[in-house]
């Protein structure tokens, strides 16, 4: 038995030799690449001390030759040295494993800041996002979006509107012709009159369009922009039901609080006429914005550069509605008598309201856009402001 | 306009503070845009309608003043005589020697006034005060008298230097050919035919209405003066007024109409001031007054109703008419209760009942009208095409597009260049294109017929400011002409897009890739895809503006719709730009308005598919679609689908060939197929097309 035992001390022996250096195993500071060699080279004592062929193996296959008095002992011996090593090895690969898992999560460290994989997305033209904006108010109020043509005749765009060849505004220089003749539409109230022969009355429309005027483009004019247009011809419409569309639109645009205010003014095709105004959507009709009103406001133009404050002066004029609390918007009135004739429509029977408004003014005051032009140089710089 | 605070209390007894009249006037229509002090007075700067010239003098306002106070006016402004003028009328027979109205189509009323003797000078201080007050300059006190009354009253008018008209007398008649005038600003004018001129026995002594002529104005040595005091044509006086390019405080008022039924009180007005502030005796007062218009009559049956209906307001009968009396409309109670309301001669905006109904209602405040919704009526709706369209556009932005909207003129520089998409242009029109009379931004005088100029430009624009990597697109309309000559010209709805540089990842500063010509047709095919045609066709095509075998004809069941492809070199280089630009084209409305085919569910195969590759190594006059036609015309019986995979030129592959691999896959709907039934059919498929394109599979 004596050697046996022998050889079972050998294969102790041999495994305490290559198993040396994991002794004492400390990785801290260990490379991925180290850990890995180690790693395998665990692996290989593995295989070489605990393998089929290994000098283990044969010393298991010596218990059935030992006496049998003495295998019991034998055996018991072989099992301890067995599972020492055993025991040795599956520590120290658990411990390797923990530290390669450990090393190559740290090997794997992302940087989360760094920007997603998406496509840029492009953005909407202020004014269509405006439009759209108003186009669903007025189609959940019940009315039908319209729009016609942009190079009309005289007819259409004066005529039927109550603005008879020699009336000023119709002689102003403010309107481009056609070597042909027709005009290109300088209001959208033209359409006004188209839908009212294509649909007849009763009536609800919303004409949202371009239209043309002979300005020089400048910081405040351009010669071509998007006018918004209203109609509501029935029995029985009267000026507060104006008042009160005009209201409930820009409640539903600027919020709850907002209050319209309606002026005396002249339009050659709604008589009577009004101008309408709006309490300021910043400054919420008071005329002055709070310091910290302003550093906002200032916040969203810079892209995130905060506005220091100037020692005690915390208020400042508001800025879109220039500290009068209100926002001049459009022109707007009670369908003019001929106008509803142009159309085949009787005024003794039937009234109605229109409205009308610039988008890019509109556009202009809520985005705080100092120059016009820019609405029609697509310059991306400013497109991608809006969303 | 300005008006002084001070000399509106002069014309009526406003106890209202200066505030208060200006919120008062606001209310009323007379938008008060300022107030500022001068001196111990108080100016308000007023933002007047163009209906409303009868408000461009002290007077007008007061009036409105007459109807917000209830205060009467006193005495004296009311009245149209006065007693220090000739209350003798001058013969009407020997009014002609002095004053001969030729054109009264032009000139309705005119008025001399000779005042002899006078001494030019300056004019008292209370004068110049209050000249300079509402922010008149001070010249000599005949001068500013003239100015005065004409700010007092609204009346403009003008005085000669009797002396130097030609036979001391008036000729007012049109220009004659060659007639030409040195006006008080001392430009030389040609005249016209049009213009009318206030004329002494030889020649334009004034533009009438507009301006005086400098030889006959008024000197330091005059002594003698004929005042004019005129009515003229509306429509004359803008005329002229544009013709000459020349706006004074006389057309300004002229052309909206002044009162004629002023000119006699305005005239005495003037003419004892300056017997009062210039010495001089009052000679004769000449009225020629050859073309009276009748007052427009509004019957009103029950103007207090008419005002509810209109404006939901309620204001009672009495106070309706208060309020149209005190602006000085004549009232006529009829005896069935209704009334009969008569325009005043300085109003020229009332003629319906509206008008009336609108005076009542702006004086019994739109601040009192309720807020209302009209009652339910339908359903809303949108635009036909307006869901698709924001379909479309919203599939462009999330593929990086961002929205331009460009001019819809633009430079004819551009014709002949950009190929327009076929249905647009009328072949049988003399003139294919919309062009305006002129423009306002030099060139811009075409209606165009495409979007991509404007695209490119605003492309331009952005390379300018170092933007390299872009996507645009455009939805608009494009105008052609119609050789039908009345009929309006074509107008119908394009959409456009351009793009060049890189894809950009959102948030990464350097492209990943360059775009090239299949980004472009990516594109159209998901914007056709979102408007509801997701089988667009793209055939080989040449195209003037794009660049030979890179364009695509865009067809939908057959019909050409539109042009995808690289932007031709020459253009390119016109714009100076350096990387290849990308540009789509198409009729939006032709598109929208075919029709879509409906969905209908397939069901699943039952079975499992093989797939097989195959590739060839082909030339440029294969294309993948001609493969694809070939696999499907072979019919065979298990090949269910003929797919791309990859096209690749370069290493290991001649010059000018390529190697195109294609997917073909193979299925049942019986049973399971063996991989040996697919080779035997995959094979006899590769054969096929092999011979018959004439190609080589690359093995």
């Amino acid at each position: 038995m004596a050697d046996e035992r022998a050889t079972v001390e050998a294969a102790r022996e041999a495994f305490d030799r290559d198993f040396e250096k994991f002794n004492d195993l400390n990785l801290n500071g260990a490379s991925l690449s180290d850990i890995e060699a180690m790693r395998r080279e665990m692996g290989e004592i593995k295989v070489r001390h605990t393998g089929k062929k290994s000098a283990l193996a044969e010393s298991k296959k010596l218990i059935g030759k030992v006496a049998p008095e003495q295998r019991g002992e034998f055996g018991q011996f072989v099992q301890s040295v067995e599972k020492a090593i055993v025991e040795r090895i599956d520590s120290a690969e658990s411990a390797l494993n923990q530290s390669l898992s450990k090393a190559k999560t740290e090997a794997e460290r992302l940087d989360v800041t760094i920007p997603g994989r998406r496509p840029r997305t492009g953005h909407l033209h202020p004014i269509t996002i405006l439009r759209q904006k108003i186009e669903d108010i007025f189609v959940s109020m019940g009315y039908a979006i319209e729009d016609d043509r942009e190079i009309e005749t005289d007819h259409y765009n004066f005529d039927a509107l109550n603005i008879p060849p020699g009336h000023p505004a119709r002689e102003s220089q403010d309107t481009f012709y056609t070597t042909d003749g027709f005009a290109l539409r300088s209001q959208t109230s033209t359409v006004q009159i188209r839908a009212m022969e294509r649909r007849g009355v009763p009536i609800r429309i919303i004409a949202p369009g371009k239209v043309f005027r002979r300005d020089t483009p400048d910081m405040t004019h351009v010669p071509m922009f998007h006018q918004i247009e209203g109609l509501c011809v029935d029995k029985g419409i009267t000026m507060a039901h104006l008042k009160g569309t005009v209201t409930e639109w820009l409640k539903r645009m600027y919020g709850e609080d907002t209050v319209t205010r309606f002026r005396p003014s002249y339009f050659p095709f709604t008589e009577p006429s009004a101008e309408f105004d709006f309490s300021c959507f910043k400054c919420h009709g008071t005329g002055r914005v709070s310091g910290e009103q302003r550093a906002a406001t200032s916040k969203e133009i810079d892209g995130g550069e905060l506005l220091t404050a100037h020692g005690s002066q915390l208020t400042d004029r508001c800025r879109p509605c220039k500290g009068s609390g209100w926002i001049e918007l459009g022109g707007s009135g009670m369908v003019h008598p001929n106008v509803l004739r142009a159309c085949g429509v009787n005024p003794q029977e039937y009234s109605g309201f229109a409205f009308g408004f610039g988008l890019e003014r509109m556009a202009a005051l809520m985005f705080n856009i100092d120059d016009i032009r820019h609405m029609f140089e697509n310059d991306v710089r400013f497109l991608e402001q809006f969303r | 306009m300005n008006i002084s605070y001070n000399w509106l209390k002069d014309l009526i007894n406003n106890e209202l503070s200066p505030e208060k009249t200006a919120a008062a006037l606001t209310r009323v229509g007379l938008a008060v845009e300022g107030i500022h002090a001068f001196g111990d007075d108080q100016v308000f700067d007023i933002d007047l309608t163009s209906n409303r010239p009868d408000c461009l003098s002290h007077l007008g306002v007061a009036r409105e003043l007459r109807v917000i106070t209830g205060r009467e006016f006193p005495a004296e402004t009311q009245s149209r005589e006065t007693e220090a003028t000739d209350a003798v009328p001058f013969p009407a027979i020997l009014a002609p020697d002095v004053v001969k109205i030729e054109d009264p189509d032009l000139c309705y009323r005119f008025t001399a006034r000779i005042i002899r003797g006078v001494t030019i000078g300056p004019s008292p201080e209370w004068l110049v005060k209050r000249l300079e007050a509402v922010g008149e300059r001070s010249i000599n006190n005949v001068a500013d008298i003239t100015n005065y009354v004409m700010l007092e009253l609204g009346q403009p008018m003008h005085a000669f230097d009797l002396d130097k008209l030609a036979e001391n007398r008036i000729v007012v008649r049109r220009a004659k050919t060659g007639e030409t005038i040195t006006t008080l600003d001392e430009v030389d004018r040609k005249l016209d035919g049009s213009m009318l001129m206030i004329c002494d026995a030889e020649k334009p002594v004034a533009v009438g209405g507009v301006m005086g002529g400098l030889d006959t104005s008024i000197t330091d040595e005059t002594t003698n003066v004929l005042l004019e005091v005129a009515y003229f044509d509306r429509s004359s006086i803008r005329q002229t007024s544009r013709d000459l390019g020349l706006t004074t405080e006389a057309s300004y008022r002229f052309e909206r109409g002044v009162d004629i039924e002023m000119l006699d009180q305005a005239s005495n007005r003037a003419a004892e001031m300056i017997a009062e502030l210039a010495g001089g005796e009052l000679g004769e007062f000449i009225d020629v007054y050859p073309n009276r218009q009748t007052r427009p009559r509004v019957v009103c049956r029950d103007i207090s109703a008419a005002v509810k209906r209109l404006t939901w307001l309620e204001v009672s009968i009495a106070e309706s008419v208060r309020i149209l009396e005190a602006l000085g409309i004549r009232n006529e109670p009829q005896e069935d209760g209704s009334h009969v309301f008569t325009s005043p001669t300085w109003r020229h905006d009332i003629a319906i009942e509206e008008d009336l109904v609108e005076e009542v209602a702006r004086h019994a405040g739109y601040e009192n009208i309720a807020d209302e919704l009209p009652p339910a009526f339908g359903a809303g709706e949108y635009q036909e095409f307006e869901g698709r369209k924001k379909l479309l556009r919203q599939r462009l932005v999330d593929l990086g597009y961002d929205e331009a909207i460009t001019y819809s003129f633009i430079d004819t520089k551009h014709d002949g260049i950009y190929e327009t998409i076929p249905g647009l242009i009328d072949d049988r029109a003399d003139e294919k294109f919309v062009t305006l009379r002129d423009s306002v931004i030099e060139g811009a005088v075409r209606m165009r017929p495409t979007l991509l100029p404007g695209l490119l430009d605003s492309v331009r624009y952005n390379l300018n400011w170092q933007r390299r990597d872009l996507k645009l697109f455009e939805l608009g309309k494009v105008f052609a002409a119609h050789s039908d000559e009345i009929g309006l010209p074509t107008e119908r709805e394009f959409f456009g897009l351009a793009l060049t540089g890189g894809e950009v990842l959102n948030k990464h500063l350097e492209a990943s890739r360059p775009l090239d010509f299949y980004d472009a047709k990516g594109a159209v095919e998901l914007a056709l895809e979102a408007v509801g045609f997701p089988a667009a066709e793209f055939r080989p095509a040449e195209v003037s503006h794009l660049r030979a075998g890179q364009t695509a004809g865009i067809y939908i069941d057959g019909g050409l719709i539109g042009y995808v492809g690289r932007l031709d070199e020459a253009i390119s280089n016109g714009y100076k730009f350096r990387s290849p630009v990308f540009v789509a084209e198409i009729d939006l409305d032709d598109v929208l308005s075919r029709n879509r085919s409906n969905v209908t569910y397939r069901p699943l195969p039952k079975y499992p598919s093989i797939v097989r590759d195959v590739s060839f190594i082909v030339g440029r006059e294969i294309s993948f679609d001609m493969i694809r036609e070939a696999v499907i015309d072979l019919e065979a019986e298990l090949c269910r689908h003929v797919g791309f995979v990859d096209s690749f030129e370069g290493k290991g592959i001649e010059p000018g060939q390529r190697s195109i691999t294609v997917r073909l896959e193979y299925r049942s709907d019986e049973r399971t197929l063996l991989e040996s039934e697919v080779a035997e059919v995959h094979e006899r498929i590769v054969g096929s097309i092999s011979s018959s394109l004439n190609i080589t599979p690359r093995i």
